[in-house]
């Protein structure tokens, strides 16, 4: 018996549970045992297979779910139901928050028009504030060319106002009771007529013949006590005016107005004018040139109603065949 | 390779599972853009309701079925007429019956179970 072999049975007599030697060590023996060619092939062949491939596993987790998010979000997502306002096109979100606004004239409950407006989560953190943002994009759409649509606008100014916030609307829709006189200059080589007596404030200085252009009319635009609405609009096809609005304003009486504001708005773009700047056509009378093609509303800012009627550059044949463009002849006359 | 390929199906029917709970439930596809037919009925009510109160203080019909024709309904009146007298049976908040009753009168839509809440003086609300 070795030296060893001794030693081992003392030390196994010395106990009754002989000591366990921890797994690494005896690993570390029998690798040390074996030649490196055993210890691959031992690694190789006779370590225990788990059940499950881990690559497999991973792969396919990742597979797996990437194609059920595919097929979840892409191939067969839910059925819409239950939209709420917010997720409503930006259209669709502005006539909500119209109704909203004209509904708060009716309830005039502010806390719940608010919630309203936050549950309709529009761009910005302060809802009184989009409403004068959406105000205005309707402002400048031809969302006023109706009354109705000018009234929900106004009514919008006037809840965003009371709250002290403001937006363009404010300059594009001006109220009727607090616009203050404007002097325009405008050169005119032609004298310039005594205005005719209306019902509105008159005017300061009536103008005299002017011997030597350029004269310059101050036209203060003060603003009638009554409103004005369009009692004749029709069409003409001329080679010598093509595509043209001929505005005239008249009083109650027919009597012409001139320093009167004519507000022409087409698709991106909007010019304001004044009647009376052409004397030779009568004090009550304004003209745009359109551009062809393009369609056009008419109102007085603030005084009246937009055109009903679109007023389209269209082009048009005249009397001795030959081709212009239409023009409108539209008649304001105060209420 | 067995074993690759039962672990690479199990794995792929678990994660298959997995996601589809997420993009379904979990994290389901929010829609946005949607048009105003598409509004739960709730808030189409809701709109129709604020519509009717704002005919209510400007007496404007045609605007009001301008806006009602947002919800896509081809009949407006009928409409107007189906919530209204739902909101009667079911006994809704009765401003928003009176609004609503005033409206279908406008359209020609008066019924009888509306002429109790015809002509009513609404008060005005507290501010």
């Amino acid at each position: 018996m070795s030296e060893r072999t001794k030693a081992r049975k003392k030390a196994r007599s010395s106990t009754s549970q002989p000591p366990v030697p921890p797994k690494s060590d005896v690993k570390a023996t029998e690798d040390a045992d074996l030649s490196p060619a055993q210890e691959r092939r031992h690694s190789r062949y006779t370590r225990p297979r788990r059940y499950v491939s881990r690559v497999g596993a991973v792969l396919g987790l990742i597979l797996g779910l990437a194609g059920g998010l595919y097929f979840a979000w892409v191939i067969n997502p839910p059925q819409e139901f239950d939209t709420a306002p917010w997720q409503l096109r930006t259209d669709d979100r502005a006539q909500y928050l119209v109704a909203v606004m004209i509904s708060h004239t009716y309830r005039n409950d502010l806390s719940d028009t608010i919630q309203r407006l936050v549950a309709l989560e529009l761009p910005g953190d302060d809802p009184i504030q989009q409403v004068a943002d959406v105000a205005c994009n309707l402002a400048r759409s031809g969302y006023v060319n109706s009354s109705s649509g000018l009234r929900a606008i106004r009514r919008m100014m006037a809840f965003y106002q009371q709250q002290g916030k403001s937006g363009c609307a404010d300059t594009l829709i001006p109220a009727g009771d607090d616009s203050s006189p404007e002097v325009v200059q405008a050169a005119t080589p032609t004298p310039s007529l005594q205005p005719p007596a209306s019902k509105t404030p008159t005017l300061p200085a009536p103008t005299r013949p002017s011997p030597t252009p350029p004269t310059i009319i101050v036209l203060p635009t003060s603003v009638p006590t009554s409103s004005f609405t369009i009692v004749d609009l029709r069409t003409f096809c001329s080679s010598e005016f093509p595509g043209v609005i001929e505005v005239r304003v008249q009083d109650f009486e027919g009597t012409g107005l001139p320093g009167q504001p004519v507000r022409v708005r087409w698709t991106d773009g909007e010019s304001t004018f004044y009647t009376g700047l052409k004397p030779e056509r009568g004090p009550s009378y304004a003209d745009f040139e359109m551009e062809a093609e393009l369609s056009y509303t008419v109102e007085m800012p603030g005084l009246s109603d937009p055109s009903t009627t679109p007023l389209v550059a269209d082009s048009c044949f005249t009397e001795f065949g030959d081709q212009s463009v239409t023009s409108y002849r539209v008649v304001f006359r105060s209420n | 390779m067995t074993r690759f390929l039962l672990s690479l199906l199990g794995a792929l029917v678990i994660g298959a599972l997995i996601g589809l709970y997420l993009g379904w439930v979990q994290f389901p596809v929010k829609y946005v853009n949607s048009t105003a037919p598409e509004l739960a009925a709730q808030y189409q009510d809701e709109y129709t309701v604020m519509v009717a109160g704002g005919y209510l203080t400007d007496g404007d019909v045609e605007g009001a079925i301008e806006r009602l024709r947002l919800l896509g309904r081809e009949n407006v009146p009928a409409y107007v007429q189906d919530v209204t007298e739902r909101y009667i049976t079911n006994s809704r908040d009765v401003q928003d019956i009176y609004a609503l009753v005033a409206l279908s009168e406008a359209l020609g839509r008066l019924t009888v179970i509306m002429e109790p809440y015809r002509n009513v003086v609404v008060p005005e609300a507290a501010p």
